[in-house]
């Protein structure tokens, strides 16, 4: 629960940064446009793929996005949707086709 | 009957959006925007403030490279502008001074031509203009300013520019008269800027201040143009005529734009 908490609070605060602060800045490319998915994609890839952590932060960052961003069709939801399908994407991947070697020390 | 895993994630799938559609549809989310709107704001501003800030600072030092040569465009700027600016207040005063000479009727009573004062060469009492017979100007034409004061007359003319001899040369000589008398006397240039009424009988009354004008005596000027004014009277009994010291009316200083009289 504890977890939980942290990751939405965690999304919370990285939404509010992406949409409010990184807007300022252009690098060439906005940086901020992709944060959030960076993050989400990040935890996916290294947790384990039988744990739930990565989808609750897709679920949670889908909604920030919703919310302080705009969405095609003013659709609120449309952020969810895509972080969730990105979440289980890369869960899927992994499970069925990388193998992670593990060194069994004696 | 089992699903398979598939067809389970399929319908959660179309579950979820038809969820989404439904909140869309009775306008939930607009509720949950406003109230975490209202929970996020001053973090909001915050954020937005120091990003505003930290991305001027940024913005500054990458502009620092062009300001260099910004600066130097700026400084072309100004210079082209200052000249337009000369060029404009010169073309005022030329302006200013042909609406005095056209206020003293000058048009009307001589055809003009307008020169510029180009060069003073005080010691022999020539000026230079920037008008030649290129402009029409011919040998001897009357030099005016825009006060109907006689200057002088071009002694010599070339392509693009004449000398004008000042009336206090040395050679000069004309007839002038006191203004409103008939005392009439011939004005002698002495150099350096000085000249001198002669030939004035004897019997006639003159005084310090008197003006003194030209006479179509002699057909070199045109009557009436200010000459001068008498600043000493000189009387000998073993002179046969009077005379007197004139100071010429005009400014060898404040010359600048002047008018030849093509015709008269």
């Amino acid at each position: 629960m504890k977890k939980l908490i942290l990751i939405f609070l965690g999304f919370y605060l990285l939404t509010l940064i992406q949409t409010s602060f990184l807007i300022h800045f252009n690098f060439g490319w906005q940086l901020g446009v992709f944060l959030i998915l960076i993050f989400v994609a990040f935890i996916n890839f290294f947790e384990s793929p039988s744990k739930k952590t990565g989808i609750y932060s897709a679920l949670f960052a889908g909604f920030f996005l919703d919310i302080f961003s705009t969405t095609p069709l003013n659709f609120f939801g449309f952020w969810i949707l895509i972080f969730l399908g990105v979440s289980l994407f890369i869960k899927f991947i992994l499970r069925k086709y990388v193998r992670v070697p593990i060194i069994k020390t004696s | 009957m089992k699903l398979s895993p598939k067809f389970k994630i399929g319908i959660i799938v179309v579950l979820l959006i038809a969820f989404f559609v439904i909140l869309n549809l009775i306008g939930f989310s607009k509720g949950v925007k406003n109230l975490i709107y209202l929970i996020s704001q001053p973090i909001q501003k915050t954020f937005w403030k120091m990003g505003d800030e930290i991305s001027d600072f940024f913005e500054m030092i990458s502009e620092m490279r062009n300001l260099k040569k910004e600066n130097e465009e700026l400084k072309l700027k100004i210079q082209e502008l200052i000249a337009e600016n000369v060029a404009l207040k010169e073309l005022k005063k030329e302006n200013e001074i042909l609406r005095t000479a056209l206020e003293l009727g000058l048009q009307e009573e001589f055809k003009l031509e307008i020169c510029q004062v180009i060069g003073k060469d005080i010691s022999s009492d020539t000026i230079l203009i920037n008008e030649g017979f290129k402009d029409g100007l011919t040998k001897d034409s009357p030099v005016i300013t825009q006060q109907k004061i006689l200057v002088g007359r071009i002694s010599e003319v070339y392509k693009n520019f004449s000398k004008v001899q000042l009336i206090t040369q040395k050679d000069t000589s004309f007839d002038a008269k006191i203004l409103d008398t008939e005392i009439s006397g011939l004005i002698k240039g002495e150099g350096n800027l000085r000249l001198f009424l002669d030939l004035i009988p004897p019997e006639k009354e003159i005084k310090k201040g008197d003006v003194v004008i030209t006479t179509v005596l002699g057909g070199i000027f045109p009557r009436g143009l200010l000459v001068g004014e008498i600043e000493k009277v000189i009387k000998s009994d073993i002179e046969p005529w009077q005379q007197a010291k004139v100071k010429p009316a005009f400014n060898i200083e404040g010359l600048e734009t002047l008018f030849i009289i093509t015709e008269f």
